[in-house]
């Protein structure tokens, strides 16, 4: 369950779009394989981009990766795309890249991307991101309360197996008690017989 | 009233009332009262007719309240028909809510026909003790009617609940068993808890396009990709926030059922209180026993050390008595 990029693009309606800030973890490839994986994603990027149309999720499909788009248009016209493996979770993909443009709307002014020459935008949050979100059970809010919520149900399933155990033991307890108490009862007697019957002797 | 034989206008109206099959019993206090006056007759059979309605009324609503009890007691899965259980529900309810009214407004015609009346004869008190007693029966007709339509609907609860249970579990057994073999993207790790909404999230496929390198080089297919695109779209959309939904809600039935547990965990607790507390009692119990024959042992055990004197004294009388019936036995001879 991999992140393998991650971009921010700026995208118009129409025309070509250009490419923001992007961070990847392509350790998993091999030395030599690392320059054309990164043009590959970066041109799958481009390409998946410029056909989504604004405020539209898309996911695509392609070989070993699968990509999540979310155009969100907006005055800014810019747009999120991660690329992943197949076995990423669809809805954190789609929450990370909402709260990415979030964050990089405000934390970057519009106007450094909206001129032509579109240089590369300090931005390193995005390597965080991607870092953080390499594990999503741990990173999406709601994959970690779930999860912390289903391992308090296993802590409290055993407890209650446990407390059901000392009933048992509870029962036991009494159960026996009560027969020592008989028991002592029958000693008391006895003893007191012993004074009672024999005063002669 | 003069004598007038009124035979004729009597069997009609027997016939027609015995077409009402609703009460039987009731005609032939009717018929009593058809012998007596005409217009009372006619009262009567207006209010016979009413209570004929309402009668009939409730057999067709307890026959409606089988039909849906039969819907709910169907304990399949997929099967459920909701659209039809919740329509007939409605009907019912509207059924019972409408046989209310005219029992309603057989009331109050009672009682418009009984205060002009104001009648003290020995008939009008029957009149009167029948009219309660069929309106009794009616109202206690549709008490029993709202009280089996109560225990249809909690049965309904409870099925849909068991069979949302059963559904979860079947969902996460499935899921765990094929491991993510197809891939479940969707899979929030909320112990499978994936739809119980129909639609369709693990065939997700649907939703993904499949992008080929060629076609990326030539150009697009722009027009029929656009028009499954748009088709695409409001699903893609739908579906993201649907899933969100999904996730947060089975959060929040994860939170419920840990109350659940916690507050069985405290009845367990609170019923195990009562047995420590037994224990207690018994162990007291023993304590003072035991310390009680300690008390004895040492009071047989100081009589017994201090008796010897005792003994002494009375060896001391058996030896004097002894020896005296020795010397009396000299001296006889």
């Amino acid at each position: 369950m991999k992140i393998f990029s991650l971009s921010i693009l700026l995208t118009t309606s129409s025309g070509p779009s250009t490419l923001l800030s992007t961070a990847s973890d392509l350790s998993s490839f091999s030395f030599y394989q690392r320059g054309s994986v990164a043009e590959f994603m970066t041109f799958f990027s481009r390409t998946v981009v410029e056909r989504t149309q604004a405020t539209q999720r898309q996911s695509v499909q392609e070989g070993n990766y699968t990509a999540h788009v979310w155009n969100r248009g907006g005055p800014e016209n810019i747009a999120g795309i991660i690329i992943t493996d197949h076995e990423y979770p669809v809805r954190p993909a789609f929450s990370l890249i909402a709260k990415l443009l979030d964050d990089f709307i405000t934390k970057v002014p519009q106007s450094t991307y909206t001129t032509s020459a579109a240089p590369s935008i300090p931005f390193p949050e995005i390597e965080t991101y991607l870092q953080k979100y390499q594990d999503p059970r741990q990173a999406d809010a709601i994959m970690r309360v779930q999860q912390e919520l289903d391992e308090t149900k296993i802590v409290l399933h055993k407890t209650i197996e446990s407390v059901l155990q000392r009933g048992e033991k509870l029962d036991n307890l009494v159960d026996r008690s009560q027969a020592l108490s008989a028991q002592s009862k029958m000693f008391y007697k006895t003893a007191k017989k012993q004074n009672s019957c024999c005063v002669i002797m | 009233m003069g004598i007038q034989d009124r035979t004729d206008e009597f069997h009609t109206c027997v016939e027609s009332i015995r077409h009402r099959s609703a009460f039987p019993p009731r005609g032939a206090e009717v018929k009593q009262r058809l012998l007596q006056t005409y217009e009372k007759s006619r009262a009567k059979s207006d209010f016979s007719r009413m209570a004929a309605a309402i009668g009939k009324d409730i057999s067709s609503t307890t026959i409606k309240l089988g039909k849906l009890a039969q819907l709910a007691k169907r304990k399949t899965l997929f099967d459920d028909r909701p659209v039809e259980i919740s329509e007939l529900t409605f009907i019912i309810k509207q059924d019972i809510a409408g046989i209310n009214k005219q029992i309603a407004v057989l009331q109050a015609y009672i009682k418009q026909k009984n205060t002009p009346g104001s009648q003290k004869s020995s008939e009008g008190k029957q009149l009167d003790e029948h009219t309660h007693n069929v309106v009794m029966m009616l109202q206690n007709k549709l008490a029993d009617t709202s009280m089996s339509f109560k225990d249809v609907l909690e049965l309904r609860t409870q099925n849909m609940k068991e069979a949302r249970d059963r559904t979860e579990k079947f969902m996460h057994t499935t899921s765990s068993a094929t491991n993510h073999a197809p891939p479940n993207p969707m899979g929030d790790g909320s112990l499978g808890r994936t739809n119980s909404k129909g639609k369709g999230r693990a065939p997700r496929n649907d939703d993904v396009l499949a992008l080929n390198h060629l076609s990326a080089e030539e150009g697009f297919h722009t027009q029929t990709r656009g028009a499954f695109m748009q088709m695409q779209l409001a699903e893609q959309q739908d579906n993201y926030i649907q899933s969100r939904s999904t996730a947060i809600e089975s959060i929040e039935s994860t939170i419920a059922e840990l109350g659940q547990i916690f507050t069985q965990l405290a009845n367990m607790v609170a019923e195990q209180r009562e047995t420590v507390q037994r224990i207690d009692a018994d162990t007291i119990d023993i304590a003072s026993n035991v310390s009680g024959a300690q008390r004895e042992l040492l009071k047989y055990y100081a009589g017994i050390s201090s008796n010897r004197w005792l003994m002494l004294k009375v060896f001391g009388v058996l030896i004097v008595f002894v020896s005296h019936r020795l010397c009396f036995v000299d001296t006889i001879y």
